[in-house]
């Protein structure tokens, strides 16, 4: 149970608004990071995350944003303040290359960093070693130049200099970003490793869904706006019963098939997630599956598989932007119809 | 897709015709520019010794010092800065050094004892003259003036024309040292100085991608900033140590003090990278920084006044060259080298101020600068 006392936030956003030169990026975001939290921000390009965490990063002039912020206890709206943040707080960003001088080993840039925090070095060595243990950043490497090392290695020790200072909340911008598949889930476990071993707050930003696999909760972005913030769990289970799909795969699977299946009443949502492949979720599952399969066996269509499963945090993201869209294409029919009565 | 990098191109097509009319005016000054004249001081020994009334023995200048000065004045060849009679003010010769020194002549005049005498009874006259030989290719340009000035002399007044001019050079490298080598030394160490301290740093800001990453650490602009002089001042002071200690080992000539050419190096270099700093710090891109620093060396070593005298440049590219550091590191170098001149002068303070304006306006630019992780 996360606790919500005052002194365990480490991130306090209340109506948080930013704006450059008219445009509006970020409009009343609101919410709170726990001690201990992992927390996932997602959103596509220009949905005003990375906004978000240079606000949090002291980043951002308060001349562009109003509301309420506070950082591990303190405002970033009082520049003041900042040096006092930036020791609290430690940041991963999305490329290596701003964050570690290849020419450098690993230890020397441990070194470059810690003195900016004004640790000792003898200290900083041990726990930059602790780090690399935890991280399997092969000792071989800790005294060669980084750049030798491999895209995986890079984006660990890149981890690593983020927290070698034992900062409260660790912000991770796109922590998955370019990193193959097989080695996507390997950077989320060691996260989620840190995490349970350090205690350290996380705050990630990014468009990879899969990061909420490790998250406490989950905060959905479209164009500035917080769809939601909740834990990936009770997002899935608001889904229609409770996030459970039907994946069926159906032979010579095209849009017409799609339109004859929205046919069957109970269906409340069909996305389609590969060539012959589509999801279906609809009200009282297990009731209506069953007649599900005798409609489309009626509509004569070949079901070569089926499976029941519980809808991934892709799927909710998928469903929850489409909802979104369609909110905002009904309001702007609804404008235009409007002028036009306006204007008769 | 070329607008996307809008000052680049501006830089590539503007700056290579720019340096071409630069080049342009100054070869229209050299070629139309009547002779510059060489300066000169004349000291006169030439005297007329006589018992006074008071039975004292007193000297006057003789009949013929008059007529030489009026033919070093007319001559087109030499521009008379200062004249001294030695016959009453003992320290003529000495003050004449010391311009000398001060690069303000390069030839003094001396007319001796009895110059007057020997022309009155139609003997060969004899002048001499000390040539400051610390570039070797001068000095017969030098002495050809004062032959000049002996022409008119000679002609003006109706003598014969037997005349006896008696060289003395000053500054000269002795025989067991290559005057070759210290020539191509003195003319080439301001330009390698200056050049690679702005080499140096032209990218320690522009290129640096991790400075980004490093503000969202308690760590401040100026602290960078500040490492950063530290760290490249201690390069440079290792830099000019060795390059003092080969060019020494090499058999370089210094007439002044080695720390006095360290310190010149020094500051010169500090002038470099400074400059390189600051070209760094207003820069967007690497290729941003690069363009700059070709256009702006270029502009340093042409207006330097090493190919061009900077008196000899129009009044607005004198004032330009005057504010630019390398057009007082080569005659602070080359003063300490040649003439054994102090470095503690008018181009070693200007060395100073323009580069401590450099430190300033890298700070506000660096401070200024957007970075974004």
């Amino acid at each position: 149970m996360i606790s919500e006392d005052p002194i365990d936030i480490m991130v306090e956003v209340k109506d948080l608004n930013v704006q450059f030169d008219k445009k509006q990026i970020v409009r009343d975001v609101s919410f709170n990071v726990n001690k201990g939290e992992i927390i996932g921000m997602f959103g596509i390009s220009g949905a005003g995350k990375t906004t978000i965490i240079r606000v949090l990063t002291c980043q951002i002039e308060q001349k562009h944003w109003t509301g309420k912020v506070i950082v591990t206890g303190l405002s970033p709206h009082k520049k003041r303040n900042h040096r006092v943040i930036l020791s609290n707080i430690g940041y991963v960003p999305q490329l290596e290359q701003l964050n570690l001088y290849f020419e450098l080993s690993p230890l020397a840039n441990v070194d470059i960093f810690t003195s900016t925090y004004g640790i000792d070095k003898k200290k900083a060595n041990e726990v930059a070693k602790n780090l690399f243990t935890i991280l399997d950043i092969p000792k071989d490497t800790w005294n060669k130049r980084v750049k030798h090392m491999s895209g995986g290695e890079k984006k660990r020790l890149s981890m690593a200099i983020g927290l070698i200072h034992n900062p409260n909340v660790l912000f991770l911008d796109e922590p998955t970003t370019g990193v193959d598949a097989s080695k996507r889930y390997e950077i989320l476990s060691y996260l989620k490793k840190l995490n349970q071993k350090l205690q350290t707050t996380m705050f990630i930003i990014t468009h990879d869904l899969e990061a909420a696999l490790i998250c406490d909760k989950a905060a959905i972005l479209r164009e500035g706006k917080m769809l939601s913030f909740e834990s990936p769990k009770k997002l899935i289970s608001s889904l229609p019963s409770n996030g459970m799909i039907a994946r069926l795969t159906i032979e010579n699977l095209n849009q017409q098939t799609i339109n004859i299946i929205h046919q069957f009443s109970p269906i409340q949502e069909i996305l389609r997630v590969g060539n012959e492949v589509i999801e279906v979720m609809m009200h009282d599952f297990e009731v209506n599956l069953p007649k599900l399969i005798q409609f489309l066996v009626n509509e004569g269509f070949n079901v070569t598989a089926m499976s029941r499963d519980v809808a991934s945090f892709r799927r909710f993201f998928q469903i929850r932007i489409k909802e979104e869209e369609q909110k905002e294409k009904d309001q702007n029919s609804l404008i235009v119809e409007n002028e036009e009565v306006h204007d008769e | 897709m070329l607008w996307t990098d809008k000052f680049n191109i501006f830089i590539a097509l503007v700056v290579p015709p720019l340096v071409i009319a630069l080049l342009g005016v100054m070869g229209t000054i050299s070629s139309t520019a009547p002779v510059i004249p060489i300066d000169c001081v004349v000291v006169s020994y030439d005297s007329n010794t006589f018992i006074n009334e008071n039975n004292f023995t007193e000297s006057k200048l003789d009949d013929y010092h008059g007529p030489y000065v009026d033919a070093v004045n007319k001559s087109e060849l030499l521009n008379l800065v200062h004249f001294y009679n030695a016959t009453t003010d003992i320290y003529g010769m000495e003050s004449a050094r010391e311009l000398l020194t001060a690069k303000q002549i390069e030839i003094i005049i001396a007319i001796p004892v009895d110059f007057s005498e020997l022309l009155t009874w139609d003997y060969p006259g004899l002048i001499d003259c000390i040539v400051d030989s610390s570039d070797p290719q001068k000095i017969q340009e030098n002495i050809n003036a004062v032959f000049d000035s002996i022409k008119i002399f000679v002609k003006d007044n109706n003598l014969t024309p037997q005349f006896d001019l008696r060289g003395f050079e000053e500054f000269s490298i002795p025989e067991n040292y290559s005057s070759k080598f210290n020539t191509s030394i003195v003319m080439t160490l301001s330009f390698m100085v200056i050049g690679v301290g702005m080499v140096l740093t032209i990218l320690v800001i522009v290129h640096e991608k991790p400075i980004a990453r490093l503000l969202l650490t308690p760590i401040k602009r100026n602290e960078i900033l500040l490492a950063k002089y530290i760290t490249y001042t201690l390069v440079l002071i290792i830099q000019n140590i060795s390059l003092i200690a080969t060019a020494l080992s090499f058999g370089l000539y210094i007439v002044g003090s080695v720390f006095d050419l360290f310190l010149a190096l020094f500051v010169l270099g500090f002038a470099g990278l400074s400059l390189g700093i600051f070209i760094s710090s207003s820069s967007k891109t690497k290729t941003e920084a690069n363009q700059l620093f070709f256009a702006i060396f270029l502009v340093l070593v042409l207006l330097s006044g090493i190919f061009v005298p900077i008196n000899a440049m129009p009044i607005y590219l004198q004032v330009i060259a005057y504010i630019l550091p390398l057009s007082h590191g080569d005659p602070l170098i080359n003063g300490i080298i040649t003439k054994g001149k102090s470095i503690f002068g008018f181009d070693f303070y200007v060395l100073l101020i323009v580069s401590l304006i450099l430190v300033v306006f890298s700070f506000i630019l660096f401070k200024r600068r957007k970075y974004e992780v």
